[in-house]
């Protein structure tokens, strides 16, 4: 048998006559810029609630501090009660919870700079190791060295250096010097039983608001120096941190606000920044999808006319005993291929100018979201599209067939 | 297959209202009780224009059901088909020659003709050029329907027809536009093709009618 006597070339030479090649390009390029901006908008939302840093991501993203609201003056310490901490423990957004722990003695440290003595009383807190990704390095204590590693804010330092050195005539300190800087601890319980202890500075934190120390020292210390009387009151702590489902974390304020907690620190304005970059790229989305719809409405109508054009033709074919299922997978057949260059086109498009905004994202720290939700996306929008033309021919064709 | 197709009491809706008149009265097909065309039959229907011979072709091919009346294919009230059933039927057991023959002018005459045996494969590509050359068209074939003459496209309309399995063959005017010659050509080919299928055939004429051996005629 001949080859072109099986072939179907001859409809298609009938039906590609009446395929306008304005109509279809104009669809194909809206459409791809309508889901490249849709695409666009999902990569940089994905990047932008993605967070890259590895190291102090102690107070990250994932991380909240929670202390409760103090109103007025209190005297009576604001703490959360044991079923407080039970009921946040089973809210969703609520991973991992842990309490901070403040010391029930007194600190003070002195600090010997060439000559000039400079002393402070000083409180200080532990948080569970577990809520640290990355420990610096001696983040540890053992009663018989008696060296006790401390954490500080970084605010701290910017304070000393930018506030309070130079008004004063003091000399600014970069972290590696402050690290260097021997400080001696004076620890001191109720009954002034005191003990003097050497420690450094080995870390900064962005995030951390407040003076750390090693759990262990701090269980140790608060055993040793804090007394019965004040002891009671260690399971009630002032502070906790939390780590949160990202997924469920909306909920979160809503929570917060309604039980009067606060979150402390820089947490929030991150919060607010990445709520910020997800707000526009939410309005990014919304652009292409717009422009998308617009597209896929073009398609639709470029689609009705082609079958109106075509419908003589169409009915003579049906007379000739096609059915119009037959006769519809020709187009449906171009509606796919079309509908495929389109999404890989888009893609494409969104992967190569990835770029512009990663560097940026970066040093603040986010960006290098997986790809896969976004290929997903547009698998998932070439089938919705591709079904939705498919859907609309056979039910014109079907139409044809009753007239 | 398909052994009979029985019409009881069918009028097109257009004749509604008009069943008393002289033209509905003295029809052997329309409003009668039951008319029969029998696997094998040869009839020519004979009918002055707009008695409405290609609407019945269109009822009997389920392209139009605004009659009333029953149409039966062995019993089967076709009004009751799925598209699936009807493009089998079109495929398999019913052939028509429309009177307007629908052609596509922008497809050559080989293409016209294989897109019609594409779907059935029913005839080779030398028995098509036989066709074409007995009926002095063979030099046509890769020329654009739209530029043949009326004459012309009857006799691809005819090839392409013939271009699959059936059990009756319905060609409405067939030879309206051909010489005596051509008509003879082609009532031999048709009744060769039909004859080996032991198919009926059904044609329709306003006056030019297909020289088919000894035919039964009827007026509509």
């Amino acid at each position: 048998m001949i080859k072109w006597f099986k072939s179907d070339k001859n409809i298609w030479t009938l039906l590609k006559r009446n395929i306008s090649k304005g109509q279809m390009t104009g669809y194909i390029l809206s459409n791809i810029i309508g889901l490249s901006v849709v695409l666009i908008g999902l990569m940089f939302y994905l990047d932008s609630n993605h967070s890259t840093e590895k190291e102090d991501s102690f107070f990250s993203q994932d991380f909240m501090v929670l202390s409760k609201r103090v109103d007025g003056i209190g005297f009576e310490p604001v703490s959360f009660s044991e079923e407080e901490i039970e009921e946040l423990k089973s809210q969703p957004w609520v991973k991992k919870i842990g309490q901070f722990t403040s010391s029930q003695f007194s600190v003070k440290a002195s600090i010997d700079m060439g000559g000039h003595g400079l002393s402070s009383y000083l409180f200080c807190e532990s948080v569970p190791d577990d809520f640290f990704d990355v420990r610096p390095r001696d983040w540890d204590f053992d009663p018989q060295e008696g060296f006790v590693p401390i954490m500080l804010s970084k605010d701290y330092l910017m304070l000393y250096n930018f506030g309070f050195a130079i008004p004063q005539g003091l000399p600014q300190v970069s972290e590696n010097v402050i690290g260097a800087v021997p400080i001696r601890l004076t620890l001191s319980g109720p009954d002034h039983f005191s003990e003097t202890y050497d420690a450094a500075i080995v870390g900064f934190s962005s995030r951390l608001n407040t003076i750390a120390v090693p759990q262990s020292f701090m269980d140790w210390a608060n055993q040793r120096y804090g007394g019965e009387d004040i002891g009671g009151e260690e399971s009630n702590p002032s502070r906790l941190i939390v780590e949160i489902d990202r997924l469920s974390s909306s909920d979160a304020h809503k929570y917060l606000e309604e039980h009067e907690i606060e979150i402390a620190g820089d947490k929030a304005n991150d919060g607010n920044i990445s709520r910020f970059l997800r707000a526009s790229s939410l309005m990014v989305t919304l652009n292409g999808v717009l422009i998308s719809s617009l597209a896929v409405f073009i398609l639709v109508l470029s689609i009705f006319l082609l079958l109106q054009k075509s419908k003589e033709k169409l009915r003579y074919l049906m007379l000739l005993g096609y059915s119009p299922a037959e006769i519809g997978s020709y187009y449906e057949r171009i509606v796919a291929v079309v509908n495929l260059i389109v999404a890989i086109v888009a893609l494409i498009i969104t992967l190569s100018l990835r770029h512009l905004w990663t560097g940026q994202l970066k040093e603040i720290g986010l960006g290098d979201a997986s790809v896969f939700p976004l290929i997903s996306a547009t698998i998932v929008y070439f089938i919705l599209i591709t079904g939705l033309n498919v859907l609309i021919i056979r039910r014109t064709l079907k139409k044809d067939w009753q007239n | 297959m398909i052994n009979e197709i029985t019409l009881k009491q069918v009028l097109p809706c257009v004749f509604k209202g008009m069943e008393d008149t002289e033209r509905i009265r003295t029809s052997q097909i329309w409003e009668v009780p039951s008319f029969v065309f029998n696997k094998g039959c040869k009839i020519c229907i004979q009918a002055e224009s707009g008695c409405g011979k290609s609407s019945l072709l269109s009822f009997i091919f389920g392209n139009r059901s605004d009659y009333s009346g029953q149409i039966l294919f062995d019993g089967k009230d076709v009004r009751r088909f799925s598209v699936e059933r009807w493009c089998d039927i079109r495929t398999r057991n019913i052939a028509l020659l429309p009177q307007e023959m629908r052609l596509f002018p922008e497809l050559t005459v080989m293409q016209n003709i294989s897109i019609k045996n594409d779907k059935t494969g029913f005839k080779t590509e030398a028995e098509i050029m036989g066709f074409l050359e007995r009926l002095g068209i063979a030099d046509k074939r890769d020329a654009l329907v739209g530029k043949l003459s009326i004459g012309q496209q009857q006799r691809v309309g005819v090839i392409r027809t013939l271009c699959q399995p059936y059990d009756f063959i319905f060609l409405d005017e067939p030879v309206s536009h051909l010489d005596e010659t051509n008509n003879r050509i082609v009532s031999e080919i048709v009744e060769e093709e039909a004859g080996r299928q032991s198919a009926g055939i059904i044609s329709t004429s306003v006056g030019n009618h297909l020289l088919l051996t000894s035919p039964q005629f009827v007026s509509l």
